[in-house]
C-alpha cells in the first residue's frame, strides 16, 4: 500500500477515530456516576455547560485553548456539586427523572440566551481541537477510572453500588462519594463537549437534547459496565458500524438509504440479545466456551 | 479479542486500500443529503432532482466527452455523518464537486472541511441568512435565503390583500425556525408593518390553542408563522378550529406537501413564499416537472433546487473551458450568468448566494398554486 493510499484512509476516517474518542469519553461520563449505582441523564447538560463555556472563551478572551478545556472541565463539575446535593437523595427512576429534569432546564436555558443566539446556537467557533488532544483525554479518564479501580474508593464505591445502607452500615460515606462521582462524571462531559465544539465548528442547544444522554446510555449498555473500559468499547463500536456499513454498501453498490439504518439496528439488537453483559463480555465468553469445549473433548 | 479486532482492522485497512479508477474524462460529483432521519422528506425529493439532473446534462452532450459521475451518500440527519461523509467525498471519492448538505446545521459542521481541502460546496437547501458563504470562497449557495424570499413574498400578498398590521408565531427552540422569525419580524419592520404581538412554541409542541388565542385576541390582519412543516399543519387546523380566518403565511417549512396531507382543507388558503415557480411555463422548467413525471415524481422545490444545483455545476465545467478540476469549478462558478434553470435565469449574488425570482404560493384544492 502507498503512503499516499494510506493518507486518504487516514484523511477519510479521521472525523469516525475523533467521535470514537469524543463518544468514548461521554460513555465514560455516565459509566462514572453508574459505578456507584446512580443513573444521572445529566450529562448532556454538563456537555452543553462545557461547550458554552469553552465556546464563549475562544470568542472573547484570548485565553490559550488548554486554559480554555480546563475551565469547561471544571466549571460542570462546580455546578453539579450544588445539583448533586438535593437530587442525589433521590434513588432509581426519581433520580433518572429529576436528572432529565435538569438537562431539559440546561437546554431550555440556552435555547433563550439571546447572548449566544438562542437556538441558533455559535457558528464559526475555530477549530482547535486536534485529535491527539481528543485521546489525551480518553486517556487521562481511563486513567483515573483504572486508579479507582482495585483502591480504597473503588471498593466503596462497589459497595454503595451493591447495597447502599450495608455499606453505610460499614462507616462508608456514601454520599460524599455519590457526590464526587457525579462531579467527576460531570467534568468528562464538559470536557468532551468543549473538545465537540472546536471540533464541529459549532455550539448549539439541539446537540444537548435528550436523545444525546440517551446514545451516552446506550454506548455503555452496549460496551458492559461490568469493567472500566466498557464503555469506550461500546463506543467504538456504535460510533463505526455505521461508517463500517456505508463502506461495505458502497462496495456492494447498495444505494444510500434506510437499509443501511436497518442493518444498524439489526447488529444492535443482536448484540444486546446475545452479549447482555455487554461487548467487553465477549472475550471472557469465548474463553469459557472454549474451555468448555476443551473438556468435553477430554472426556 | 484484541487479535480479533487487529485481524479485523487489517481487512478492512485492506479492503480500503483498492485504487480508485478513475478516467479522465469523468468528473466526480458528490450529494450528501439526509435520506434517513428528520430530515428525510426533503432529502428523498433532492435525490429524484440530482439523479435526473446528471441524466439529462450527460445526455444532452453540452459538456462535449465530460461525464459527471454522481456519488450519493446518506448523512442520516446528523452532524457526525455529515462531517464522515463530506471527508469521504474530499478524500476517499475525490469529488471536483459537493452538493448538499439538506440542513444549515450539518452544513455549519460539515462546509468548513471542504472549504479546508479548497472543495467546491453548493448548498442546494440551506436557507439560514448567516453563516453559510460566511464559512469561505468555496461555498456557492443555489438555494436563495429566507432573507431573500420572505420580503418579497410579503410584498405580493401585501398587494393582494392590503393588511395594515401583521402578529408572527414562532418556534424559538430551533435553528431553523428562529432564522426565519428573524427574517419575518424584520421583513415587517421594513415594510413598515406594525406587529401587535408575538408568540413562541417548543419543537415538541402540539397544542397551540393558547398561543392562538391570546394572538386572536389582538386581531390582527395577518398571521405570519415560521414552523417546521410538523407543527405547521397543526397550527393551521387548530386556527380554523378557533373559527379564527386570518390569512396565513409560513416560512420555508411549510414548503411541503404533507402541510395539505395532514391539515386537509384547514391549508386552503396558506400562503408560503417559494424559490420554485411551479406554474413558470419556462420550457427548462416543463421540460423538468415532465422529466420528474416520468420518473414517478411529483417535484417540489427541493428537487428543483437540487436539479439546478448539477446544473450550475456543468455550467461552471463549461464556463472553465470543459475543465472539472476542483480550481476549475470554482472559477468558473464566478461566471455562471443567467442560466436557463427550472428556478428561472440564474446568476450569482457578490456574496456567492444564489439569485434569480422568488414566489408566492397558495394552497388551493389541496394543491399549490401560485399566487399571480
Amino acid at each position: 500500500m502507498s503512503l499516499e493510499s494510506l493518507q486518504d484512509l487516514w484523511l477519510t476516517y479521521q472525523s469516525t477515530v475523533a467521535f470514537i474518542g469524543l463518544n468514548g469519553l461521554l460513555a465514560l461520563s455516565v459509566y462514572t456516576t453508574l459505578s456507584c449505582g446512580q443513573l444521572s441523564l445529566a450529562q448532556a447538560a454538563f456537555m452543553a455547560i462545557g461547550a458554552y463555556a469553552s465556546a464563549i472563551l475562544t470568542f472573547h478572551s484570548g485565553l490559550p485553548f488548554a486554559v480554555n478545556l480546563a475551565a469547561a472541565t471544571l466549571l460542570p463539575a462546580l455546578v453539579a456539586v450544588p445539583l448533586g446535593l438535593p437530587v442525589l437523595r433521590l434513588k432509581g427512576v426519581f433520580l433518572a427523572i429529576a436528572t432529565i429534569g435538569f438537562g431539559e432546564v440546561v437546554r431550555i436555558f440556552f435555547v433563550n440566551l439571546d447572548y449566544t443566539n438562542g437556538a441558533l446556537g455559535l457558528t464559526a467557533v475555530p477549530q482547535r481541537t486536534s485529535i491527539w488532544m481528543i485521546y489525551a483525554a480518553l486517556s487521562a479518564a481511563l486513567f483515573v477510572l483504572w486508579r479507582i479501580r482495585g483502591s480504597r474508593a473503588g471498593y466503596a464505591l462497589e459497595a454503595i453500588r451493591e447495597d447502599e445502607p450495608a455499606a453505610r452500615t460499614m462507616g462508608i460515606h456514601a454520599a460524599r462519594y455519590k457526590l464526587a462521582m457525579l462531579a467527576l462524571g460531570a467534568s468528562f462531559a464538559g470536557l468532551a463537549g468543549a473538545l465537540e465544539a472546536h471540533y464541529t465548528y459549532m455550539v448549539s442547544p439541539s446537540t444537548y437534547s435528550f436523545t444525546r444522554v440517551v446514545d451516552m446510555l446506550v454506548y455503555a449498555v452496549v460496551g458492559g459496565t461490568s469493567v472500566f473500559y466498557g464503555p469506550v468499547v461500546g463506543a467504538t463500536f456504535l460510533t463505526a458500524l455505521p461508517e463500517i456499513l456505508r463502506e461495505i454498501s458502497a462496495r456492494v453498490g447498495l444505494a444510500p438509504g434506510p437499509l443501511r439504518l436497518f442493518v444498524n439496528g439489526a447488529v444492535l439488537l443482536l448484540v444486546i440479545l446475545f452479549l447482555p453483559e455487554g461487548i467487553s463480555s465477549l472475550p471472557r465468553r469465548v474463553r469459557a466456551w472454549l474451555r468448555s469445549r476443551r473438556e468435553a473433548h477430554a472426556a | 479479542m484484541f487479535a480479533s479486532v487487529r485481524s479485523l482492522a487489517a481487512t478492512a485497512v485492506a479492503l480500503l486500500a483498492l485504487p480508485t479508477l478513475s478516467a479522465a474524462e469523468t468528473v466526480k460529483i458528490g450529494a450528501a443529503f439526509s435520506l434517513t432521519g428528520n430530515a428525510a422528506a426533503y432529502g428523498a425529493q433532492q435525490k429524484a432532482g440530482v439523479q435526473a439532473a446528471i441524466d439529462d446534462v450527460n445526455k444532452s452532450g453540452k459538456l462535449k466527452g465530460i461525464t459527471l459521475e454522481l456519488v450519493l451518500e446518506d448523512d442520516a440527519t446528523s452532524k457526525e455523518q455529515g462531517i464522515a461523509v463530506f471527508q469521504r467525498f474530499i478524500n476517499r471519492d475525490k469529488v471536483s464537486a459537493i452538493i448538499g448538505p439538506t440542513l444549515s446545521t450539518t452544513a455549519t459542521a460539515a462546509d468548513p472541511l471542504a472549504q479546508q481541502a479548497r472543495t467546491p460546496v453548493v448548498p442546494v437547501s440551506n436557507t439560514a441568512p448567516k453563516g453559510i458563504t460566511d464559512i469561505g470562497d468555496y461555498v456557492w449557495r443555489v438555494s436563495l435565503t429566507e432573507a431573500q424570499v420572505i420580503p418579497s413574498a410579503l410584498k405580493v400578498a401585501q398587494a393582494k390583500i392590503g393588511f395594515k398590521n401583521a402578529a408572527i408565531l414562532y418556534g424559538n427552540d430551533d435553528a431553523f425556525t428562529k432564522g426565519g422569525f428573524d427574517v419575518m419580524k424584520a421583513s415587517l419592520e421594513a415594510a413598515g408593518i406594525p406587529i401587535v404581538d408575538i408568540q413562541t412554541f417548543a419543537t415538541k409542541d402540539r397544542d397551540f390553542n393558547a398561543q392562538l388565542t391570546a394572538l386572536k385576541a389582538k386581531n390582527p390582519d395577518f398571521l405570519m408563522v415560521s414552523a417546521l412543516v410538523e407543527q405547521a399543519a397543526a397550527i393551521v387546523s387548530q386556527a380554523r378550529q378557533l373559527g379564527w380566518n386570518v390569512p396565513i403565511m409560513g416560512g420555508n417549512g411549510f414548503n411541503s406537501p404533507k402541510l395539505m396531507a395532514n391539515a386537509g382543507p384547514a391549508a386552503e388558503g396558506v400562503m408560503v413564499g417559494t424559490a420554485w415557480n411551479k406554474a413558470s411555463a419556462d420550457p427548462v422548467n416543463q421540460a423538468f416537472i415532465a422529466g420528474q413525471k416520468a420518473r414517478g415524481n411529483d417535484p417540489d422545490q427541493f428537487c428543483a433546487q437540487a436539479y439546478t444545483g448539477v446544473l450550475v455545476i456543468a455550467d461552471a465545467i463549461a464556463q472553465a473551458g470543459m475543465k472539472g478540476g476542483r480550481e476549475d469549478i470554482k472559477a468558473g462558478f464566478a461566471k455562471v450568468k443567467d442560466l436557463p434553470t427550472p428556478l428561472g435565469k440564474f446568476s450569482f449574488l457578490p456574496s456567492r448566494d444564489g439569485n434569480h425570482a422568488a414566489a408566492v404560493q397558495v394552497v388551493k384544492n389541496g394543491k399549490f398554486e401560485i399566487l399571480q
